[in-house]
């Protein structure tokens, strides 16, 4: 298994329901391949830095999740076929010090959407530590 | 040593904040390294070390994919505020 990351933008001219629908697609691909989804991120609709496909902005989406190398391809091939995602990248964190930081990027996404939940594994993670240490 | 240095000595701004890792997302890390045409900045200017530099260049250039940050900015294609999301 594998740590990877995806971001995705889907096009603006959805309306809120719909782009979550896209959203929900995508992790249902994962779902199916037998993902670990770990954290997802919004980082909600922003202006592109160029235009794409005439798209002035885009609603960005990021996915953090642990899964084997061939899941990457169908869920690749899922987001080419569909229309109303316009850009996607797939990152790798491989080395020690990028699964570190992998893991610091999970906790931070995790905080900002549910900050009751990640109170919860800070405690968790401490007892774990604790235990190590022990 | 008669000579005087006449610059100030250049040093990595990321080994000073012991950065390890730059993401591509973090885009008031990358600020520093791109200059205001964005397009990113040598070594010789910033006085970035070979490491960092490294990973900035890679972080930049996941950036500009996934259209975080301009490819180019000229006068045909002018960006207003390009920083505004960054807070």
């Amino acid at each position: 298994m594998n740590c990877y990351e995806t971001l995705f933008v889907v096009k603006p001219t959805l309306t809120d329901e719909e782009t979550a629908a896209q959203v929900a697609k995508v992790t249902a691909v994962l779902a199916k391949e037998g993902a670990e989804l770990l954290a997802t991120d919004d980082m909600g609709m922003r202006k592109l830095a160029y235009p794409v496909q005439k798209n002035e902005r885009g609603y960005y989406t990021i996915l953090f999740f642990k899964a084997e190398g061939s899941v990457i391809n169908e869920l690749e091939r899922n987001l080419k076929i569909n229309e109303d995602v316009i850009k996607f990248l797939t990152v790798k964190y491989s080395n020690t010090r990028e699964i570190a930081q992998f893991d610091k990027l999970v906790a931070a996404a995790n905080k900002n959407s549910e900050p009751e939940a990640e109170a919860k594994t800070e405690v968790e993670v401490e007892a774990v530590t604790e235990s190590v240490e022990a | 040593m008669a000579e005087r240095r006449k610059f100030k000595k250049r040093y990595c701004k990321y080994c000073e904040a012991k950065v390890d890792f730059i993401d591509y997302k973090d885009l008031a890390q990358l600020k520093f390294s791109l200059s205001e045409r964005f397009k990113i900045m040598p070594r010789r200017l910033t006085g970035n070390c070979k490491k960092h530099q490294e990973l900035v260049t890679v972080a930049i250039k996941r950036a500009r994919q996934t259209a975080l940050i301009p490819y180019i900015v000229d006068r045909k294609n002018v960006v207003e505020s390009p920083f505004e999301n960054v807070r």
